[in-house]
């Protein structure tokens, strides 16, 4: 399709500036660990995790106050980012976190559940501590409840 | 760094980029047709939380638009894997792949598999990749000629993805020193994070366990994955080191894939078909059988 380089030629000098400016961004992003997508400061489980692991829990809860933890990893494609939507719950405004409740809310009745209101509870395991093949249950306390477009959060 | 540039702009082998833009194209294009892209695009606006250029929308792309450029970029991605057109349809395939990809990084978590290799095509936008190997348009094959003999030409895009595979692993070593440092390894770190998965998964995960209940293997696989990302750029320096990174990298992949049910086998692939000499490993297969191509192995540094 392209005639082919003659043998000895250099490399063309808009392939030099192409390659030197290619390689530069991304060893920049890798060396200070910029994200600027698709080019990446490859942070691949770069943390050190400890024992104990903070994290959150998301239930619904139906009329009769029963609890249901929401089963994330069987709602479609665009819910499975929840655990990092869980971890910036706090931050964001409270119509903004009215909305979360209600997206998940409406995902678990569209599977048949019955959804009264949301709850949302910190929560921290010891995954050194095992029962059986299964890490021990997390302590958890409740942080927020999302029912009627609301989000009350308990002092 | 004279003898890395010498290296980098070094003569290639046309038949090595035309590997590169015949497997990583149809890595594409297999990737682009089964990705979740339509059912991201129903995703609630509240759930989008957008990467990159995405962060000019406020919600993912409707669902028909997300459709055609699937469409397109899948067609792009086959057209440029067959070597038709490619000076435009593998831009072409690149550029409609971007959106797509970044929507599955816009869940709150950037998605590593598919960045290498958009990455690693990169090099070749610009690269005459279809000098052999390629369908002529209309269907017919490349017509007999002397095939182009190895040049500066068909270098620079290989080397250059070479490099972008050595990096990425090499950055995420350097990311776990400067994050964690030594405790990466020498903390119970793996094994808190293969209970941590393995717990977060529907049925206790047996691979997970079995290093997590050992601390003295998790210390050595912690080791072992440093020692394997930070010295994965001596394969640069040293072709035949490909024999031992190469297969502790994919080994690596596949037992996270196993462990945590988390799926790297697009970089794995990627990093495969980047780093192996593939004419040279076939015509060392091969040496007699083929008599229009001559033997030709890449002029090395």
């Amino acid at each position: 399709m392209q005639p082919a380089a003659p043998p000895q030629a250099r490399a063309p000098r808009w392939a030099r500036r192409f390659v030197a400016a290619y390689l530069a961004v991304f060893v920049l992003c890798g060396l200070a660990g910029f994200e600027a997508w698709p080019l990446t400061g490859w942070r691949l489980f770069a943390d050190a995790r400890q024992a104990r692991q903070p994290g959150w829990q998301a239930v619904t809860v139906d009329r009769a106050g029963r609890e249901t933890p929401v089963p994330f990893r069987e709602l479609p494609a665009g819910h499975q980012g929840f655990v990092q939507v869980l971890r910036g719950f706090p931050e964001l405004a409270a119509d903004r976190q009215a909305a979360v409740c209600q997206a998940w809310a409406e995902a678990v009745r569209a599977r048949g559940g019955e959804v009264a209101a949301v709850r949302l509870y910190q929560t921290e395991t010891d995954v050194s501590h095992r029962v059986g093949r299964r890490g021990a249950p997390p302590t958890r306390v409740l942080r927020y409840t999302c029912h009627d477009g609301k989000v009350d959060a308990p002092s | 760094m004279r003898r890395a540039e010498a290296w980098l702009f070094a003569p290639g082998d046309p038949r090595r980029l035309a590997v590169l833009r015949i497997g990583l194209c149809g890595l594409l294009a297999v990737r682009l047709a089964t990705g979740p892209y339509a059912e991201l695009a129903s995703q609630p606006a509240a759930l989008f939380r957008p990467i990159s250029f995405l962060r000019v929308l406020e919600r993912m792309p409707p669902r028909g638009l997300v459709v055609a450029v699937q469409a397109l970029a899948v067609a792009a991605a086959v057209l440029a894997a067959a070597g038709l057109w490619a000076r435009v349809t593998l831009p072409l395939a690149w550029a409609a792949a971007l959106p797509l990809v970044a929507m599955t990084s816009s869940l709150g978590k950037v998605v590593h598999n598919d960045v290498l290799l958009l990455l690693c095509l990169v090099p070749l936008l610009p690269a005459p990749t279809s000098a052999v190997w390629a369908v002529r348009p209309g269907g017919r094959k490349a017509p007999p000629r002397t095939p182009p003999s190895p040049g500066v030409a068909f270098g620079w895009p290989v080397h250059t993805a070479m490099v972008v595979v050595a990096g990425a692993y090499f950055f995420s070593g350097l990311a776990k020193l400067l994050h964690a440092g030594p405790a990466w390894v020498t903390s119970g770190n793996l094994r808190w994070v293969l209970y941590a998965s393995s717990d977060q998964q529907p049925a206790p995960n047996p691979y997970a366990l079995f290093v997590a209940d050992r601390p003295l293997l998790a210390h050595l696989l912690a080791a072992a994955t440093l020692a394997v990302e930070l010295g994965f750029p001596l394969v640069l320096w040293r072709p035949r080191l490909a024999w031992l990174f190469l297969p502790a990298a994919v080994a690596l992949h596949a037992g996270i894939g196993l462990a945590m049910r988390l799926d790297y086998s697009v970089m794995a692939a990627t990093a495969v078909l980047v780093m192996v000499d593939w004419p040279a490993v076939a015509d060392r297969l091969q040496p007699a059988a083929d008599t229009t191509q001559p033997t030709r192995k890449e002029p090395s540094r």
